[in-house]
């Protein structure tokens, strides 16, 4: 049988993973948050610039750095279709990559606030 | 010990650079391939290296690549981390010259512990090296001296004398021989015999610069060698051996000793001899000379006179 994640309950961020990769170094996750609060942004617009001008070489770069970026959070799902866009742009597949997208954007837009919260929680 | 992070990704390097800090590592971190070759390529740089595949400038299997070209280099234990899992990128990782392969998301303590085995075989290696040399050095030098033996200094002069020849410099060639050696031994004992011995050798090595070569020719009888040496000064680096021996008496377990060295000298641009063994011959004729002259001397072997004279005129 397979179990349906409930995203509403659980959130983006597989906090438990996350915890374990960094040791439960509470301190070492805020800085980690920080570094992603500031990249992320960037690289997210930087992303949706290039599947706008559908340059496939710098979709793939874009998409393997977020790739890398979510999963280092273990934001497991959005890394996911960040790998989707990097195959796309490696293959040089537009067809799709604007929705691939869209399911990106929509998969982190509550991460940021979830990030926010739990480094408000953690400060001493 | 040292290892190298590099990844462009900053919250990569900063978890990997916390993990390593704590496992004891003194980390070094770079964000792209060209710096991480730049870290590796140091004299001193790190031997362990955790490199990311993508990269600007340069990517890991291009900077495991001009790694692994530099030969004369310690060994450098490579590990490509890396979001690439296809077994295609594996053996394209591994062929470029990695060591080992992770893919990211990591695991700390997966990481750690592959880290600990490039540890052991870099340690390994290092014992390997270490070994080689002690045998090289056992097979090319005197054990109670620590100059080197006959064999290797007779080649050494063979190839001095042939690039002198080659470019028309000079090659001085000097062979000594403790006086009365025999009597030390005699009267006080082989471990002091022996005792004279390296202080001679360290005597030796002090009064000839750097780069000329100092061997051990037989028991008591040394051979040096002193590359580019203006034929006119043979006699007084000669001198300034001997002096080097016989100013000071030697201090040993029995007391000072007096010792005195004779040397034989020949100058290669004096002779037109291309035989090492030819070369040796006149210079032990020189030796005997001086131990013929009352010892404590230098002689220079000088060839014969030759006359521009008709073999009539001779007769």
């Amino acid at each position: 049988m397979t179990r349906k994640c409930d995203r509403s309950s659980q959130g983006a961020v597989n906090l438990g993973e996350l915890l374990t990769r960094v040791e439960n170094d509470h301190e070492l996750l805020c800085e980690l948050i920080g570094i992603f609060k500031e990249d992320f942004p960037r690289l997210l617009q930087s992303l949706q610039q290039s599947v706008a001008r559908e340059d496939m070489k710098h979709v793939e770069a874009t998409s393997h750095a977020l790739k890398g970026m979510l999963s280092g959070l273990s934001v497991t799902q959005a890394a996911a279709t960040a790998s989707r866009l990097e195959q796309m742009g490696r293959e040089g597949k537009t067809s799709g990559l604007t929705s691939a997208l869209t399911l990106l954007e929509n998969e982190v837009a509550d991460l940021l606030p979830e990030l926010n919260a739990y480094t408000e929680k953690a400060k001493p | 010990m040292k290892i190298l992070i590099a990844d462009d990704d900053g919250m990569s390097r900063q978890l990997l650079e916390k993990t390593l800090e704590r496992e004891g590592y003194e980390v070094i971190s770079v964000d792209n391939g060209r710096c991480a070759l730049q870290q590796l390529s140091l004299p001193d740089g790190p031997r362990l290296a955790l490199l990311d595949w993508m990269m600007p400038e340069l990517d890991g299997p291009g900077v495991c690549l001009e790694v692994r070209k530099q030969y004369d280099r310690p060994y450098v234990h490579i590990v490509l981390l890396t979001s690439r899992k296809s077994k295609e990128d594996v053996v394209e990782g591994l062929e470029a010259g990695a060591d080992d392969y992770l893919t990211k998301p990591w695991d700390p303590a997966e990481l750690t512990a592959r880290l600990r085995v490039g540890q052991r075989i870099l340690q390994l290696e290092d014992r390997l090296v270490e070994a080689r040399e002690t045998m090289r050095f056992k097979a090319t030098h005197d054990p109670l001296t620590s100059l080197f033996n006959r064999g290797v200094i007779v080649d050494l002069l063979a190839r001095e004398l042939t690039r002198t020849r080659r470019e028309k410099g000079c090659t001085v060639v000097m062979l000594g021989d403790l006086d009365h050696f025999k009597d030390v031994n005699d009267t006080y004992g082989h471990v002091v015999g022996d005792e004279v011995l390296r202080e001679i050798a360290r005597r030796l090595l002090g009064s000839v610069r750097s780069y000329d070569f100092v061997g051990r020719y037989g028991g008591e009888e040394f051979l040096i060698v002193l590359n580019n040496c203006d034929s006119n000064s043979a006699v007084a680096r000669a001198e300034e051996v001997r002096n080097g021996i016989a100013l000071h008496s030697l201090q040993t377990m029995r007391g000072p000793l007096p010792i005195t060295m004779s040397l034989g000298v020949l100058s290669s641009r004096d002779w037109d001899l291309h035989l090492v063994e030819e070369i040796l011959g006149e210079t032990d004729l020189a030796l005997y000379q001086a131990k013929a002259d009352g010892r404590n001397c230098v002689r220079l072997a000088k060839p014969p006179v030759l006359y521009n004279v008709p073999l009539q005129q001779i007769r």
